[in-house]
């Protein structure tokens, strides 16, 4: 493998040739787009495909060797039998097969470069447009005040590869176009009046199977939809599979499902019927074109006009013809399609990431700092006060405080506390200034808010534990102060995606972990433990005070033994009525 | 190729090639006088098709020989368009009647692998993951219905013209069809040069690109969580570097495109120059025309394109089989019928021992009556075997030793709630599919879930899950009580039913609860020792044996393991209470 390390099968005949065009390792540093306030969805299409005219520039030259090459190989072989079958002349013979060979030669190579150039143009793109809404949108730094929308993943991927694709147009079509040109210019030569008629007819032919297209893929998309439907519906179940075992409903479940998939089928059969349809009317559109074509060359030949060879290169020049028009139809123009959606909805995404800051101070719209570096000591927290409208609370530098509130009122103030530029009625001040003043990198180097519904990264126990940037040394703390010994002996097993390999309470437990491993000078947590047991949560409760020693911390929680272990405990709860307050 | 990643020895099957094919015949049941049909069509359809390119060299022949007229002519043309058109239609309705018996086909699996996914017991699919299961019910079932507009027109029009076209070049011409022989080697070692690298190059893009999705979903998802711990920069740095990732695996994919398509060229114009040498030589010894020499030149154009095709989709079909298998592998796992001892009076339990795979016991002899009616506690730490329990019980998990006996109608709410994706009534009748809408609201009442769950924007047609209206966690589970009562089981088993709303409508939750389960025989796993202490049994477990039983008095009085969690639990309410240490 060592001659092959691409891995591309290489045999002894080809190892030796360079591999050239493969990307660097390392991303390349490329700037984001711009997307302005009146852009339309077709002017960003725009400049995205000419972005990079040093690559699809020599792309698109090299299609057109390709796409030209490929439409004259019908004449070489109509010209090689009228030179050389027809006369019976070994010289002529051996010079049309050099010509051929020539001509594979050329046109191969071409395509080969054509489409490795295509291929690093579209991931350029791609990667260029996933950086801008990665930094945008995905990892804004929260002054936005909203968080990314589901859609964002689809975005992302699909749309990004979408409109990437579009850079495909002003490579492929133009290629095309060249072709389609080479063959009106051969058959124009060869007998003009064939030419026009052609030339003529063959758009005709081609807008003819566009129109009976139109049907099937309006009918395709209902059917892909409905398909999406059924999939997603098998991945709801197998998901609420424990619901549906505990209560014993696989056979409804089967039923539903059952119920989908034949919607689904009648969908797929109908869409069958529309095709075949559809291959019907093209099919008999493109033989009765290409008969016709060939039987008035076949009459200027009875009458003189053409010779044998100019005969069979015109039906192949016919026949070759008809595919290039059908590509631009069925590829292209869906491909341009497909990327003005793309792009209106990357421009929505940018658009909402923007528009909330744009009140915002100046100040915010700088982009982050960098992660401060490791070992150097910690700003100290100074005093934290929060005013929300039913009261308010402080906690002074190294203190543990408890927040006792209803799910409403703590959810807002923890909400708050993550994000102080979009709370509404709830004021977080820093040292008696207004947390929405300070840029989100001068508020986060303090306060480090840890969610309820915290998210474990794919990786180990390790990799989310030292995900923020705390120095190992501080792991068997946190780890001990969370009460994971029991499950986090080995830190190096993997926590699975979403971290579905633990259990809830585990995957409580190993977020608390990193939100202690990190000693940030001012930590708020929120309902930590609710799926832990009262047992191990009041292990917790008892290690939490040591490991936060002379660090300040806000808790809000509404267990007992949580709020028991700290300093002071702010009770929001008085005014609520009964629903919270009938605790045992 | 085994390598490829390491198999756990719990994963799902994977249906291998024979199993795959038998399976499919077997599916095929009801199609085969269909399938029969199709090649029939197929056959004379491509035949059909055969007919131009001869007609095109008739004509030649005669217009060289001077012999052709306006009326041959037309002729020609005639027959051309006729037999184009009758080509078309017939090939169309092969791959018509091809695609609906693949998706009628494709619907009997689906719906097959679903069914069993759902009846295979709990800890086999644990075992392998839920994500395992669930990439085989979607992303599969996705993989092999896509596939169909490549892969049928390919497997049936594009072979029957291969077959046919090489078929009547020899009836019409032989010689050539022997030259075009000569060049097949080159297209055979292409092909397996591509089998063995493609799927290979493939398969690392497709990885890339999950992987890719993996993070910005994991960055998506984790929001909060980025936001509270800083971590923008570095998932920033993450997502961009799989994304780059993609590109290098992306443009490896197509090199080996364009390796496979250089080698496809040469056998293209080696097929074309052998036409060439064949013609000459049969022309110069008078064996063949010119119209023949173009006949077989077309014949060989025609076959070069479905060539080229039926090349290019290998890796389609290969991955659309690879999908298939694990489609299968599921779909054909035995069931084997659980034994099980329907009793109408509790649930009881005769020295029970279980263990999960190659584990250690989780439980160790058990025995355990829950009577009629009665509502029974199961408290202890994590990890002492009070969910093992509960689904035992609940004859999710077989012992491996031992009896259980439990009333026909026995259900479990576990911790995990899941709001499935449809209408709020689709949810609650999950259980009781045959409930009216005022038997649903009965049990909102029971459940005392009016207020919550009644007042969503639709109602009972309120949409739920995906990209519905989001329930909290609290309406979620009071939404899983009302679905218990709306089932009515006799025996209802409530694995820390409540705990998820570790918050201030626990208390709610908590009477809730106990509402649901009035005039039912009950097994609850206590989360808060407050639940216990109003059972009229609790059950206290240590290394999945019951270490102590009896009422809350007993146990407090009897000073054991049970007395000394309550004091450590009240010791937290007091503190709590006070609020200050």
């Amino acid at each position: 493998m060592r001659t092959d390390p691409m891995g591309l099968g290489r045999g002894p005949l080809t190892r030796w040739l360079p591999v050239v065009g493969q990307t660097a390792p390392e991303p390349p540093d490329v700037g984001p787009f711009e997307a302005g306030e009146g852009d339309r969805p077709g002017q960003f299409v725009t400049r995205v495909v000419f972005s990079l005219p040093r690559i699809t520039v020599p792309a698109m030259l090299l299609a057109i060797v390709w796409q030209v090459g490929e439409a004259a190989v019908p004449v070489v072989m109509g010209l090689a039998i009228d030179r050389a079958l027809v006369t019976g002349d070994t010289g002529q013979l051996v010079l049309w097969l050099g010509a051929l060979v020539a001509l594979y030669v050329a046109l191969t190579a071409a395509a080969r470069f054509t489409n490795r150039l295509n291929t690093y143009a579209i991931q350029l793109l791609q990667h260029r447009l996933r950086a801008t809404l990665s930094t945008r949108v995905l990892h804004s730094d929260g002054s936005a005040g909203r968080a990314p929308a589901d859609n964002v993943v689809s975005v992302m991927t699909n749309d990004v590869g979408r409109l990437a694709n579009a850079v495909l147009l002003v490579i492929l079509p133009i290629a095309r176009i060249a072709a389609i040109a080479f063959i009106a210019a051969s058959l124009l030569v060869t007998y003009w009046p064939l030419g026009v008629v052609v030339l003529l007819g063959a758009p005709a032919a081609v807008w003819l199977m566009g129109f009976l297209s139109e049907r099937l893929a309006r009918d395709t998309r209902v059917y892909q939809d409905l398909l999406a439907e059924t999939v997603g519906r098998a991945t709801d179940l197998v998901a609420g599979y424990r619901v549906i075992k505990g209560v014993r409903a696989e056979a409804e479940a089967t039923r539903r499902y059952r119920q989908a998939s034949q919607e689904t089928l009648v969908a797929a059969r109908r869409n069958a019927g529309l095709l075949g349809r559809f291959l019907v009317g093209s099919g008999a559109v493109n033989g009765v074109f290409v008969a016709a074509v060939t039987g008035l060359a076949g009459w200027f030949a009875v009458d003189g006009q053409l010779s044998i060879g100019e005969l069979i290169a015109v039906g192949g020049l016919t026949q070759a013809l008809l595919p290039q028009m059908q590509a631009i139809a069925n590829y292209s123009i869906p491909n341009l399609a497909g990327a003005r959606a793309s792009a209106a909805r990357i421009m929505d995404v940018l658009k909402n990431a923007d528009t909330v800051a744009s009140g915002h101070d100046d100040a915010l719209r700088q982009r982050r700092s960098p992660l401060p570096a490791q070992g150097v000591a910690a700003p100290s927290a100074g005093v934290l006060e929060v005013d929300v409208p039913s009261g308010s609370i402080r906690v002074e530098p190294g203190e543990l405080v408890g927040v006792h509130a209803d799910d409403r009122t703590a959810a807002r103030i923890a909400d708050a506390l993550l994000n102080p530029w979009a709370a509404d009625d709830t004021e977080v001040r820093l040292d008696g200034r207004p947390a929405h003043e300070l840029t989100p990198a001068e508020y986060r180097r303090v306060v480090t808010a840890a969610p309820h519904r915290a998210t474990l990264f794919t990786g180990t126990i390790r990799d989310n534990l030292t995900v923020t940037g705390s120095p190992p040394e501080r792991m068997d703390s946190a780890v001990w102060a969370a009460a994971c010994e029991d499950f986090a002996a080995g830190l190096d097993t993997p926590v699975g995606e979403n971290g579905n390999r633990l259990s809830g309470g585990q995957r409580q437990r190993v977020a608390l972990a990193r939100a202690f491993a990190t000693d940030a000078p001012m930590l708020v947590l929120h309902d930590p433990t609710t799926a832990v047991d009262s047992v191990t949560e009041q292990l917790i409760a008892e290690r939490l005070v040591g490991v936060r020693r002379d660090r300040s911390t806000l808790l809000i929680a509404s267990s007992p033994a949580l709020l028991g272990c700290c300093d002071r405990v702010v009770d929001l709860l008085d005014d609520v009525p009964a629903l919270g307050k009938a605790a045992p | 190729m085994t390598g490829g990643s390491v198999r756990t020895p719990n994963a799902l099957p994977i249906a291998g090639g024979r199993e795959t094919a038998r399976e499919m015949w077997r599916l095929c049941r009801g199609h085969r006088r269909q399938l029969a049909a199709l090649v029939v069509l197929g056959v004379v359809s491509t035949a059909i098709e055969l007919i131009g390119p001869v007609a095109i060299g008739f004509l030649i022949d005669r217009v060289q020989e001077g012999t052709a007229d306006f009326g041959i002519v037309l002729i020609v043309t005639a027959i051309m368009a006729v037999s184009a058109v009758l080509g078309a239609a017939g090939t169309a309705a092969t791959i018509v009647l091809a695609t609906r018996m693949y998706h009628t086909i494709l619907a009997g699996l689906r719906e097959e692998l679903v069914s069993r996914a759902l009846t295979l017991p709990q800890h086999v699919v644990e075992g392998a993951g839920t994500g395992d299961l669930i990439s085989r019910s979607s992303d599969d079932v996705t993989a092999v219905a896509d596939a169909a507009p490549a892969v049928i027109p390919v497997l049936t029009v594009t072979s029957f013209t291969i077959v046919m076209s090489l078929g009547g070049l020899a009836a019409v011409e032989w010689p050539y069809a022997v030259a075009l022989a000569i060049v097949l080697p080159v297209y055979a070692l292409s092909m397996r040069w591509y089998l063995r690298t493609g799927p290979r190059v493939y398969l690392a893009e497709r990885a890339a690109m999950s992987a890719r999705a993996q993070q910005i979903l994991e960055s998506q998802r984790g929001y909060a969580t980025v936001l509270g711990f800083r971590l923008a920069e570095q998932r920033h740095r993450a997502v961009t570097t799989t994304s780059w990732g993609v590109s290098a695996q992306a443009l490896r994919a197509r090199t080996v495109q364009s390796m496979l398509n250089t080698r496809l060229n040469l056998g293209e114009c080696l097929s074309l120059a052998a036409v060439l040498v064949v013609g000459f030589v049969l022309i110069d010894h008078g064996d063949s025309t010119v119209g023949g020499a173009t006949t077989a030149m077309l014949l060989v154009l025609r076959l070069l394109n479905p060539v080229n095709q039926l090349l290019f989709v290998v890796d389609t079909v290969q991955s659309a089989l690879a999908s298939l298998n694990r489609m299968i592998g599921v779909a054909t796992i035995p069931v084997a019928d659980a034994p099980s001892i329907a009793t109408s009076s509790g649930a009881h339990l005769r020295e029970v021992s279980f263990h999960y795979g190659a584990g250690p016991r989780v439980l160790v002899d058990v025995t355990l009556d829950v009577p009629t009616g009665q509502r029974v506690a199961v408290v202890g730490s994590s990890g002492a075997g009070k969910s093992t329990l509960a689904t035992v019980i609940a004859g999710i998990h077989q012992p491996d030793a031992g009896t259980v006996a439990r009333p026909q109608r026995t259900m479990m709410i576990t911790q995990e709630v899941h709001v499935f994706t449809g209408t709020l009534r689709d949810n609650l009748t999950l259980a009781a599919p045959q409930a009216t809408d005022a038997q649903v609201r009965a049990a909102l009442e029971v459940a005392q879930a009016v207020g919550t769950l009644d007042l969503l924007p639709d109602g009972l047609d309120t949409v739920l899950g995906g990209g519905g209206y989001e329930l909290t966690a609290a309406q979620a589970q009071q939404m899983a009580l009302t679905r218990l009562v709306l089932a009515d089981p006799e025996l209802a088993i409530f694995d820390e039913a409540t705990a998820e709303a570790g918050s201030a409508y626990a208390g709610a939750l908590d009477r809730a609860a106990d509402a649901a389960l009035t005039g039912r025989t009950g097994l609850v796993i206590a989360h808060r020792l407050s639940q216990a202490a109003a059972c009229d049994l609790v059950v206290v477990m240590e290394h999945g044996r019951i270490a102590e039983r009896g009422t809350h008095p007993e146990l407090i009085a009897a000073g054991g393991v049970y007395a000394a969690l309550w004091s450590a639990w009240q010791a937290g309410q007091e503190t709590g209470a006070n609020g200050s240490r």
